[in-house]
């Protein structure tokens, strides 16, 4: 039977009480050392929920970043944040990575406050990465996707290796629509083999036009959105490990566990790589408090299934 | 031939001023708060905007009676901002709403509030979930109609947020339970989201509407600033909007903006009675001068209205909300001339690109200005003058 791990990748809500430290923050009515200790209560809290919940890899939630593309748009030479721009279908919106003349490179990784390598259990958490792809897609000038794997994404890669992260979710959100030249995702995906295993995420879309596609690149895992996609647009037998999306992360419905493992347990059945059970996109889409439970019941969906083998 | 004359208008929103924002929350006023009611009372001739003055004096502790009158200045001020800057029509500036959505959903019955997301940075929006089908009794902005009603005599433009953007704005609690569309079919889903968006075009945003026609209002305006969020449902925005429209017996129009309207073909040629779309375009264009296509990027796809069987009017956005750039009014002038070129005067009107809540008041003023003044050179040249 297939190995089954539950966890939750992408950037996770702020609490309600890091929301107004934040807009007071902007507002001139605190400080950053005020928002920081706040940011750490909330990164805190989330370990010991996720824990709670019997996740398998932890997460630290990205808490410090403004989107997935801005830790670095700002930490690499060459690149600068852009235009806001509307994330997928969302009424959410991120600064498009923008060129700034030389090639992009990262100056040095990214550590504390965008990485808590140091908060999360060593060899059991997992980080998240904008795809080199999606990067250069949704970039606002002209960028080379292979560039930005080797010289922005790579680097941080190892430096993930080297601080105790097992798997990167590569979020691919460029990837929609039809028509779709998988050749520059490919060839980008070449420079990020090697130090960490690692899935690449469809978040909040249809996969089924590429998903025959998807299997044959070189990751290890492939992340489908199942409240967007049709389960039977799945490859079968499925030949890579499976990020399968249960949990809507763009709905406050709570989900009943006993459904989300009665629809594992379906996956189960055409699967040749492991099974993940995964929220199918950034938690960051419903407020902290129904994140939460969202969690709770994943973790419990994950235990109804493991239990049965 | 007729004289080509324009009709000038805003779109919905201005800022909120200091004095009507702290008062109503609670938050004490400083002096510069009043200050700011005084000036602009006397610099828009607001009548009676002493009492204004002198009730902003308490400082803080506004009674209930007090925020309710602080609340009918802020929207006088707002209804003498717009005339003084010269539209053809008027509204209130939103001044008693609190945000378009939020608005919307807590007059309805079957919608409660789930809490606070981010939109971007540290920029956030509260959501609503659908839980049960939604509906409202009657019209919840009747008093805020009859009051401008009463204190202008200019034609009144109301803006009602439309039904696909509430839909899509929501959390689905309700028509997405028990319908198991965990890894379902893409029709299951879509005919979820078209059951909610028309359940609200008909039972949340026309009782609403139907009452302020009813008490005599004869233009609306729906708002679907989601239009094109999905492409694959821009059908949906459109019957959302003629079921909204049924049995109303008003001009009606549909504001749509920061949209990727391509999406929006051959889908409108099925809007039923809509007498214009009010669109943005200032965002996307120069701000050089000139009427050729190339001086005018922004207004592109123009050429594809002109192409669709769709023949309503287009509602021309000529200022841009996002800058505190104030166009000129030669700018103006081009870009309803360019528009004209590609058009025919005959289905042009003339509007911001959105409204100008994210604006100071001096901005605003200064921008609907020019833009009532440079519609003005437009309608000079068009007219031969």
């Amino acid at each position: 039977m297939p190995e089954i791990k539950a966890y939750a990748p992408g950037i996770y809500p702020r609490s309600e009480e890091l929301v107004q430290a934040t807009r007071d923050l902007d507002r001139g009515r605190t400080t950053r050392e005020a928002v920081e200790r706040q940011r750490q209560k909330d990164l805190a809290s989330l370990l010991r929920v996720q824990e709670e919940a019997g996740l398998d890899y932890l997460s630290d939630g990205l808490l410090a970043w403004q989107d997935i593309f801005r830790p670095f748009c700002e930490a690499a030479r060459g690149l600068e944040p852009g235009p806001l721009t509307r994330f997928l279908n969302t009424n959410t919106f991120y600064r498009a990575p923008a060129p700034s003349g030389e090639p992009p490179a990262l100056e040095s990784p990214l550590g504390p406050p965008y990485f808590e390598a140091e908060e999360l259990p060593r060899g059991r958490w997992v980080a998240t990465l904008p795809s080199p792809h999606a990067m250069a897609a949704f970039a606002s000038g002209k960028v080379d996707a292979r560039e930005l794997a080797r010289r922005v994404l790579r680097p941080q890669i190892e430096w993930l290796a080297e601080n105790g992260c097992a798997l990167v979710v590569l979020q691919e959100a460029a990837l929609f629509g039809g028509n779709v030249d998988l050749r520059p995702l490919a060839a980008a995906l070449e420079e990020l083999k090697g130090p960490l295993p690692l899935a690449l995420q469809l978040p909040f879309g249809d996969a089924g036009e590429v998903l025959g596609e998807l299997v044959e690149l070189e990751v290890e895992a492939v992340g489908v959105d199942f409240y967007s996609t049709d389960v039977e647009a799945l490859p079968r037998p499925f030949p890579k490990t499976l990020l399968a999306g249960v949990i809507d992360a763009r709905n406050s419905l709570l989900e009943d566990p006993r459904e989300v493992a009665k629809f594992g347990r379906a996956l189960l059945e055409e699967l040749e790589g492991e099974l993940h059970l995964v929220p199918n996109g950034d938690l960051q889409f419903v407020p902290e408090g129904i994140a939460r439970q969202k969690l709770a019941r994943l973790g419990e969906a994950a235990k109804i299934l493991k239990e049965e083998r | 031939m007729a004289e080509i004359r324009f009709t000038t208008r805003e779109i919905g929103s201005l800022s909120k001023p200091g004095w009507r924002v702290k008062s109503v929350v609670g938050r004490p006023l400083n002096d510069g708060d009043v200050e700011d009611a005084r000036r602009w009372g006397e610099r828009l001739g607001v009548e009676g905007h002493e009492e204004l003055v002198e009730l902003l004096g308490k400082g803080s502790g506004f009674t209930e009676e007090e925020k309710a009158r602080i609340q009918d200045f802020a929207a006088l001020y707002a209804i003498r901002l717009l005339e003084s800057a010269g539209l053809d029509v008027v509204y209130d500036g939103e001044q008693r709403r609190s945000e378009m959505y939020d608005h919307a959903v807590k007059h309805a019955r079957g919608f409660e509030a789930r809490g606070t997301v981010r939109s971007f940075d540290n920029k956030y929006y509260t959501k609503a979930a659908v839980v049960e089908r939604p509906k409202v009794e009657e019209a919840y902005d009747l008093e805020e109609y009859r009051f401008v009603r009463e204190h202008t005599d200019r034609r009144v433009k109301v803006p009602f947020t439309g039904a696909y953007t509430i839909m899509d704005w929501s959390y689905d609690e309700h028509y997405a339970a028990g319908s198991g569309l965990l890894g379902a079919p893409a029709e299951r889903r879509t005919e979820a989201r078209r059951r909610f968006g028309i359940d609200v075009a008909r039972d949340v945003v026309r009782p609403n509407v139907a009452g302020i026609v009813r008490a005599g209002a004869d233009w609306i305006q729906i708002d679907e600033p989601a239009a094109t969020t999905r492409p694959e449902e821009v059908p949906l925005v459109v019957e959302a909007f003629n079921a909204t429209r049924e049995g109303i017996e008003a001009r009606a129009s549909m504001h749509i903006c920061f949209s990727d309207y391509d999406c929006l073909f051959p889908h409108i040629e099925r809007l039923q009675d809509c007498y214009e779309l009010q669109l943005e375009f200032a965002n996307r264009d120069s701000r050089e001068t000139g009427t050729k296509d190339g001086d005018r990027p922004g207004y592109a796809v123009l050429k594809r209205f002109a192409e669709s069987e769709w023949d309503g009017k287009i509602g021309l956005g000529v200022i841009d909300i996002h800058t505190d750039f104030i166009e000129p009014p030669e700018l103006v002038r081009d870009r309803i001339l360019h528009a004209s070129s590609v058009l025919g005067p005959e289905r042009i009107e003339v509007n911001t690109d959105c409204g100008l809540r994210t604006r100071t008041w001096e901005v605003a003023f200064e921008k609907l200005r020019n833009m009532v003044e440079g519609t003005r050179l437009a309608e000079a040249a068009l007219n031969g003058a």
